[in-house]
């Protein structure tokens, strides 16, 4: 039973942590109808960024956090304004692969700018934990999920409550109707493509305290990024949070009573499965 | 259609031109060495030490002279590929080393998979291959006549922990075991378990996961509900990294625990500060004085000299990888000739004294060195069981994170 | 009058590349097969992915059941090889036929997805499963025939390519077209289309499967990272896509001439090869996004001018 309720916090801190990551890939994937292969690589992008600031300046990763969002933020834009744009209306094919390449380069020039040694944030803080109803809970897991939840919800109100939000949704619908909002595509393209990196940079830097970095973590994490939006939707930012904390569930469950080697099986399991039944997301509308 | 037509044969022409382009031989007189080896994607890390260890050892052999061949001295030479870590691609570089640069004497690869798909390229060819990287029995079960590796059989690779742990007050009773599902660390997990029942310990939990993964909570909490007194960790360096971060925030302490890998390297030590302290580990290799080599003095020379190249310590790995080399100098003396039949004959006869211990290989191609256990003290290695017994003392049990 | 010169053409190259194993050296012939399985592979997604328009990234499931079929029927059964390879074949086989009913009725990059989650959960069976070695992976018996399995992959390119031409001028191909270009006029039109989506997902996962079981008994050691590779699928859509998504010979076309840059970047500068790769992956998607066979076919038309108007095309 206690093992049963440790089970249940694990993947509840988890899935917080998982759902930032798939937050900016479904907003991206939402609104451009991009799916971003490089996904990945920008919350490797973001984690460095977190390290650098961290080792090299002293900066506690969570005020480096902002910082390491801004730089992504910013790198996001550029790419989208004069790369991404660029194929924007060619087929499907063409934009997986454009990301595909993007992403096999960041990859690479990560590893020749950054080395192949695996790196950790590690603050001094970084093991602290506390018990709380017969649970041990990790301090910086239950910050990184806090602040993960955080973000979520401020992209909901975000995209909910301003009116640079309300056309970014608009893009989403209809281009056409997004002009009626008096902003260039090209821009709001680049701005929500930003915001997502934004969004994979943030989620590096948490991922770079609980876990660890190296050029290669990228791959998997695009993949249960993946699992995450499909599971959530890609309507709306709760969802995503949904998302995430089914997968962390998931995982954890299925690890603590199945076997460690079928966490795969069954989240991937799961992507297939809603995708079968229900391919808008088990949060998202029916069409 | 007809310009279609020749721009389609213009194209097939430049195909062709790339494909012959990559297959012109080097010129030189000298004995070249070839090898592929992981020195970018996710095996980067530790292929580095191979890297950097073929070409020590060969610029060292070269210094004193090269080695004697019919009478006549000879310079070494070696030519690495980047696999990427693509077992795929290694492969074909290993197909592409022995046919078309005509080199006949094969270094190899890190890891047992990358070693397991390559090795059969060797023995397609006939021609030896001495490899530091792969240690699964899978490797040297296949009844091979050209593969020879200088790591020892991975069911043993917990074979020292376990006697030590017998020796310690109060001595473990109950143990978990955990392993990563890869060739390697599921043959380390079959002997681990068989010599914890011969030492009468209670094995509470037996789990195997995915390599690669990153998340160990449950794992770690299914270790805390069953409260084993030690726990053994077969995996890789980033799983462990990962495991021993997620123990502390979890509170998890075991009186003991020790891995098949990390504990050793430098960079692992450094990625992880003073939270490294307490981690037993294990490794074919220790600088040692007492180790003479023909060409580096002895094992302390050649680690101060490592350090002084590279810049970073020398593991096993490393000193594995110089004895490849050195192993092939040997053989290729003893042949006296360069003919892979011949080195390969030489080879299965070697009996060396290296600073990787003693070279000599048995009928499937292996060598057994005993593994000293060693211990992260004050975020320095310490030796504390060897062959001949306790050689340091072990700080156990293990501390509490927060006594610590 | 030029169409059976074409033909011709077409015919002595494919009659030199058979002759090349008498002439070459061995590490030709090697660099061949992977070429050959590749341009095979690259042809088989040409199906699903170019004629039928759906991004499919579960030709490496197909290409690892292939694989495992292969070797298990050599090794646990002791068949011969051409036995497995048939069963593996069947397995992807059936394996598209009830799986291909209930995905490919998903779009976009939702079918994308699905086939990649696929592509994991089989990757994930099969390293939790006895009989397929678990995740250590199988030995298969060394065989010492490269010119066997040239020859091998030579004809399964030769049959691939014939069924796509086939597609291509028949009743079957220019249903797929339909639904490639708008599925729901298609319908309309009177095609079957689960039927022909299903049926091209099937020809496309035969023709991976049976390089999958080529590659498992020349290569001798498989494991489900490396038989079910989703890379592996990504370089299938590259090498088509950059050679012409929906022509008879993009498809191979295309696997020779990447086969052959990507050979002389990873053994001449290996270290940068990857970084390489990916920039002209980035470079070809932007500036000739219909491929090698489509800047063969406009180049003399446009001239220079051909890239740029590539890029105003499609830009926003």
């Amino acid at each position: 039973m206690d093992l049963l309720w440790q089970g249940l916090v694990n993947g509840i801190l988890l899935g917080g942590l998982y759902s930032l990551m798939a937050l900016g890939l479904a907003l991206v994937w939402g609104v451009l109808n991009i799916v971003n292969l490089a996904h990945g690589a920008f919350i490797m992008l973001g984690g460095y960024a977190c390290y650098y600031m961290f080792s090299g300046l002293g900066i506690d990763p969570f005020i480096a956090l902002p910082v390491t969002m801004a730089a992504l933020f910013v790198f996001g834009y550029l790419l989208q304004r004069h790369l991404i744009n660029l194929v924007i209306r060619a087929p499907m094919f063409n934009t997986l692969l454009l990301t595909f390449g993007i992403d096999v380069v960041l990859t690479y020039s990560a590893q020749i700018a950054f080395s192949a040694d695996f790196r950790t944030i590690n603050p001094s803080y970084a093991g602290a934990h506390f018990t709380w109803l017969g649970a041990t809970i990790p301090l910086v897991r239950m910050i990184a999920c806090a602040i993960a939840i955080a973000l979520t919800l401020l992209l909901w109100l975000f995209l909910a409550r301003t009116r640079l939000g309300r056309a970014i949704r608009a893009t989403a619908q209809n281009l056409v109707a997004a002009r009626l909002y008096g902003v260039e595509p090209r821009s709001i393209y680049a701005l929500t493509f930003g915001i997502g990196a934004a969004l994979a940079g943030g989620a590096g830097a948490l991922y770079g305290v609980v876990s660890q970095l190296n050029p290669y973590i990228g791959v998997s994490l695009t993949a249960k990024s993946f699992v995450i939006a499909i599971i959530g939707g890609l309507e709306s930012p709760l969802g995503v949070i949904a998302g995430g904390l089914i997968l962390g569930l998931v995982e954890s469950m299925t690890s603590l009573y199945i076997g460690a080697t079928y966490t795969d099986v069954a989240s991937f399991g799961i992507l297939v499965l809603v995708l079968i039944v229900r391919p808008t997301g088990l949060f998202g509308r029916t069409t | 259609m007809n310009r279609y037509l020749s721009r389609l044969s213009l194209a097939a022409a430049l195909a062709s031109a790339c494909a012959a382009v990559s297959f012109a031989a080097p010129a030189g007189a000298t004995i070249t060495l070839g090898a592929s080896v992981q020195m970018s994607g996710g095996l980067a890390n530790t292929g580095r030490y191979y890297k950097d260890g073929y070409e020590f050892a060969i610029d060292q052999i070269n210094k004193a002279g090269g080695i004697k061949v019919g009478g006549k001295q000879e310079q070494l030479a070696l030519k690495i590929l980047d696999n990427q870590s693509d077992n795929n691609l290694s492969v074909r570089q290993y197909t592409q080393l022995i046919t078309s640069d005509k080199i006949g004497l094969l270094l190899g690869p890190f890891a047992s998979d990358a070693v397991l798909a390559t090795s059969s390229v060797a023995e397609k060819y006939e021609v030896p291959m001495i490899q530091g990287g792969g240690a699964s029995d899978q490797i040297f079960s296949r009844g091979y006549k050209y593969i020879f590796g200088t790591l020892p059989v991975a069911s043993k690779y917990f074979e020292s922990t376990i006697d030590a742990m017998d020796h310690l007050t109060p001595a473990p009773k109950t143990a978990a075991l955990l392993f990563a599902d890869d060739a390697f660390d599921v043959a380390v997990a079959d002997g681990t378990r068989k010599l914890l029942q011969k030492a009468g310990l209670k094995i509470v939990l037996d789990e195997r996961y995915s390599s690669n993964a990153s998340d160990f909570s449950s794992l770690l909490s299914r270790i805390k509900s069953a409260q084993p007194d030690a726990v053994l960790v077969s995996g890789h360096e980033t799983e462990v990294l990962n495991f021993i971060r997620q123990a502390k925030s979890l509170g998890v302490s075991p009186h003991f625990y020790s891995f098949t890998v990390g504990v050793p390297s430098a960079d692992f030590r450094k990625a992880l500060g003073k939270d490294a302290d307490y981690a037993f580990g294990m490794t074919s290799w220790l600088p040692s004085a007492a180790e003479k080599d023909p060409w580096f003095g002895d094992g302390d020379k050649f680690a101060a000299a490592w350090h002084q190249r590279f810049g970073y310590a020398p593991d096993y790995h490393a000193a594995s990888a110089v004895a490849d080399v050195e192993a092939y100098a040997k053989a290729i003396e003893a042949a006296g000739s360069t003919d892979p039949k011949k080195v390969r004959d030489a080879i299965a006869h070697l009996d060396f004294p290296s600073l990787y211990g003693r070279i000599h290989f048995d009928a499937v191609g292996q060598i057994s060195l005993p593994q000293t256990v060693i211990q992260v003290q004050n975020g320095k290695v310490v030796p504390i069981y060897g062959a001949t017994g306790f050689i340091g003392k072990a700080e156990y049990p293990m501390p509490a994170w927060s006594k610590r | 009058m030029k169409r059976p010169l074409a033909r011709a053409g077409i015919v002595a190259a494919f009659v030199v590349l058979a002759g090349i194993p008498w002439i070459a050296s061995p590490s030709i012939v090697q660099f061949g097969i992977n070429m050959l399985l590749l341009a095979a592979l690259a042809q088989g997604w040409n199906i699903i992915g170019g004629y039928t328009g759906y991004a499919s990234f579960g030709n490496s499931v197909f290409y690892g059941l292939g694989s495992y079929g292969t070797a298990i029927a050599m090794l646990r059964w002791h068949l011969p090889f051409g036995i497995g390879l048939a069963l593996g074949t069947v397995i992807a086989v059936i394996f598209a036929a009830l799986f291909g009913r209930a995905i490919l009725r998903l779009r976009g990059h939702y079918f994308a997805i699905c086939t990649l989650g696929l592509a994991e959960v089989m990757t994930a069976i099969v390293s939790n499963l006895e009989i397929t070695g678990r995740n250590t992976g199988l030995v298969l018996p060394l065989l010492r025939g490269d010119v066997l399995f040239y020859e091998l992959s030579l004809a399964l390119v030769v049959v691939a390519t014939l069924i796509v031409a086939w597609i291509a001028h028949s009743r079957f191909g220019y249903g797929l077209i339909a639904i490639r270009e708008n599925e729901e006029a298609a319908a309309a039109m009177g095609v079957d289309t689960t039927r022909y989506k299903v049926l091209a997902f099937s020809l496309s996962a035969a023709i991976s499967a049976l390089a999958g079981g080529i590659h498992a008994y020349w290569i001798t050691f498989i494991d489900p990272v490396s038989a079910f590779d989703i890379g592996l699928n990504v370089k299938m859509i590259i090498v088509t896509v950059f050679g012409g998504p929906g022509s008879i010979l993009g498809p191979v076309l295309g696997a020779f001439v990447l086969s052959g840059i990507s050979e002389v970047l990873s053994t001449e500068i290996s270290t940068v090869a990857g970084l390489f790769f990916g920039a002209v992956i980035v470079v070809a998607v932007v500036f000739m996004p219909r491929g090698v066979a489509d800047l063969i076919r406009r180049f003399d038309k446009y001239r220079w001018r051909y890239f740029a108007e590539n890029v105003r095309a499609n830009r926003l």
